[in-house]
């Protein structure tokens, strides 16, 4: 069934979808959104970790292989709002020595943008959904630039003991950046510290989608259609624009949705598999594929936690799952050269505590169980805190999705993801315990525990980078593809470099510079 | 969500239960009230229903009585869609009850052959604790199934959703819940 042509269909309803669509509809275009997943209201976000895994993707169209296979689908989307229903919010930034990693270090890759092209971007994002933070505190790391709309995030005891470990070691924090209302902002009210952000906030305290972007654009005009699952990109005779997609509705019916415009905007994996299965006549090797980097140069974050436990109680069950401080400190690349690590380490101390599921407490003592697992659990309750130190790696072309031979309901291939950690990213991983170890003995815990196992995987970018022409990325820096004018791809996908800190600040950040440049060369875009 | 879907969802959510059959109807239950009612099972045999229990209070005390098998069968008889277990973001292939079958025949078979035939459920708290503890370091001879420490970890994550996941067992802990949105009684 054929629907309606449209100015923009948009494939994926999270966090750069959202706003692409608000800038679009707002530009007066006509945008639909098309979601696999249900679509959420806040009234569906109900505070359990047990409950909180329905917003989160069911099983797998997606098969994992590698040498450390991209681990977990904690940190995905699925419905309306993305992962963005339930990140964390925190608000770090990407910093000037991320944009030209090529340049300086002669490894990895270089972006085809500077921070200073970013950086206006970050401060319209923090002044429309609201940033709690201290940008004076931050600007000892970065390039001055106008402060925080919301002052800091209220602190506990839980953040407040890392301090004495930081200096000790003589290293720096500020208050943390985040998405979430430390006032009441714009009609939505300030947090309430109670610590289910990571289920999804259902006051609006925390800037999910629902009550920022994609609100904006449905009052715009922009129609979301849930359970709408894309499985191909159609494109002209002459392969030279795209013409819209073939989805999947509800009843499983199948559908064409005509546009002007084409954004993929679905998982960083999503989007390849995508290009992959939408091969057609001289795009033999799927759309905007020409560099044959479609796929290619899949970026993972890792992580490295170490644990404390004190007598006092910390209130660990207070605040929010954001961090309460953060520090830059070991952001330069070579922080740890002398232990053969490569890669910038983003720190954040004192988030919320819960106490069960994936990231909670009894999970910092895996090897526990019985009896001795029910006796650290009460001394963990009230006295746990954590510290963690995320880490880059650097792209590699075989880290890459591809097309698989088993098919999903609808026919179309899975995606198979293979990921490795090179020797470089091990080595900061293991540097990284060894400093966490080093301020979280200098805080006067009782115990303090690296959390080592399987190296994570956390957040996934790239597989379509951005670069200077079709010889070397798939998108411009606004997330056109070099190709086809009318196919646009947003979100962490167009990374060509991870740095470390969480990406949904750069992805809102990025998705609003390329909407603005879209809505500005309408004309010359459109199909 | 559509409306009648979420007033499901939060029906059950909102007072801490999940769909059980009880004389044909469906009833909503805890998992605790559940077992206490020895309602029957949808997708585990009474075997796989013993081994669960047995491990499940192994790995955390408590498990068996909060109803761990129970709300494993009863997760494992809803579309994958719809499971709220952890093999849901842990790239478990649906459907779920494929891969818990798998394990729990694992655990019993590994413990059959080092334990002269007897299952898990048979062995003495000791010998359980011995099991688990070559269990989740993957060095348990003659498993065959899904890797033993992921099915540790899995299982183990199950009996800390029952027991330390719920509204009591933040009360049991001693710490406040603080829902948004509660879910009143148990989770």
């Amino acid at each position: 069934m054929s629907n309606e042509k449209v100015d923009v269909v948009i494939v994926g309803a999270g966090a750069s979808g959202s706003v692409f669509a608000s800038v679009l509809a707002k530009a007066g275009k006509k945008v639909v959104l098309l979601e696999s997943g249900p679509d959420w209201q806040l009234s569906d976000l109900i505070s359990s970790d047990i409950w909180g895994r329905r917003v989160k993707p069911a099983g797998p169209p997606f098969l994992f292989e590698g040498k450390n296979p991209y681990g977990y689908v904690y940190q995905s989307g699925w419905g309306v709002g993305g992962a963005a229903l339930h990140y964390f919010a925190n608000f770090p930034r990407l910093l000037p020595n991320d944009f030209k990693v090529k340049s300086t270090y002669g490894k990895g890759l270089d972006w085809p943008i500077d921070y200073a092209d970013v950086a206006p971007y970050y401060e319209k994002v923090a002044d429309d959904i609201g940033v709690s933070g201290d940008a004076k505190a931050e600007e000892i790391w970065r390039p001055a630039g106008k402060p925080y709309p919301m002052p800091p995030m209220k602190t506990f005891p839980g953040g407040e003991v890392w301090k004495k470990g930081f200096e000790a070691v003589g290293m720096r924090l500020a208050p943390g950046a985040v998405g979430i209302n430390s006032t009441e902002y714009k009609g939505r009210p300030a947090c309430i510290y109670d610590g289910w952000c990571h289920v999804g906030c259902p006051i609006g305290a925390l800037a999910n989608p629902l009550v920022t972007y994609l609100g904006d654009a449905k009052k715009a005009g922009a129609e979301v259609r849930a359970h709408s699952t894309v499985t191909r990109v159609l494109v002209s005779a002459d392969g030279n624009k795209v013409t819209g997609v073939e989805y999947y509705d509800a009843k499983k019916e199948k559908q064409v949705q005509e546009a002007a415009v084409v954004v993929l905007a679905a998982w960083a994996a999503q989007n390849p598999r995508l290009l992959l299965n939408s091969a057609a006549g001289k795009h033999a090797d799927g759309l905007a594929n020409a560099s044959k980097l479609v796929g290619k140069y899949l970026l993972a974050h890792f992580a490295s936690n170490t644990s404390a436990l004190f007598d006092e109680d910390l209130q660990p069950y207070m605040g929010t799952i954001a961090a309460q401080y953060y520090s830059y400190d070991r952001y330069d690349k070579n922080s740890y050269k002398d232990k053969g690590a490569f890669g910038s380490t983003f720190m954040v101390a004192g988030t919320a505590q819960r106490y069960s599921a994936l990231g909670g407490v009894a999970n910092a003592r895996l090897d526990l169980f019985g009896a001795e697992l029910a006796a650290f659990m009460k001394r963990a309750a009230t006295g746990f805190t954590r510290l963690t130190a995320f880490a880059e790696e650097m792209p590699l072309l075989e880290n890459r999705v591809e097309l698989a031979s088993d098919k999903d309901e609808f026919g179309m291939p899975l995606g198979k993801i293979t990921h490795g950690f090179n020797d470089e990213a091990v080595a900061l991983f293991n540097a990284n315990f060894d400093q966490g170890m080093a301020i979280a003995k200098a805080t006067g815990a009782k115990e303090a525990w690296p959390n080592k196992g399987p190296m994570p995987t956390i957040h996934l970018m790239g597989g379509t980078i951005m670069g200077n022409g079709a010889g070397d990325s798939v998108t411009n820096s606004y997330g056109q593809t070099h190709e086809i004018p009318n196919l646009w791809i947003a979100g962490p996908g167009i990374f060509p470099t991870s740095g470390a800190p969480n990406p949904t600040y750069t992805i809102f950040a990025l998705s609003q510079r390329g909407a603005e440049n879209l809505a500005k060369n309408w004309g010359t875009v459109a199909g | 969500m559509d409306d009648m879907q979420r007033r499901a969802f939060i029906k059950g959510a909102a007072i801490g239960t999940l769909a059980f059959t009880v004389g044909g109807v469906e009833v909503f239950l805890t998992p605790r009230l559940a077992r206490a009612q020895n309602l029957p099972l949808r997708t585990l045999n009474p075997d796989q229903a013993a081994t669960l229990d047995a491990m499940g209070e192994a790995l955390v005390p408590g498990a068996k009585d909060a109803g761990i098998t129970h709300f494993v069968d009863q997760q494992l008889s809803i579309p994958a869609e719809d499971a709220l277990l952890e093999a849901r973001i842990m790239n478990v292939r649906p459907p779920f009850a494929n891969f818990y079958r798998a394990a729990l025949g694992a655990v019993d078979g590994a413990s059959q052959a080092k334990y002269g035939g007897r299952g898990f459920a048979q062995l003495a708290a000791a010998e359980q604790h011995d099991f688990i503890d070559l269990m989740r370091q993957n060095k348990l001879e003659n498993w065959k199934g899904p890797g033993s420490g992921f099915v540790y970890f899995l299982l183990r994550s199950d009996a800390v959703d029952v027991v330390y996941g719920t509204m009591d067992g933040y009360a049991h802990l001693g710490v406040p819940y603080q829902a948004h949105i509660a879910p009143t009684t148990s989770w």
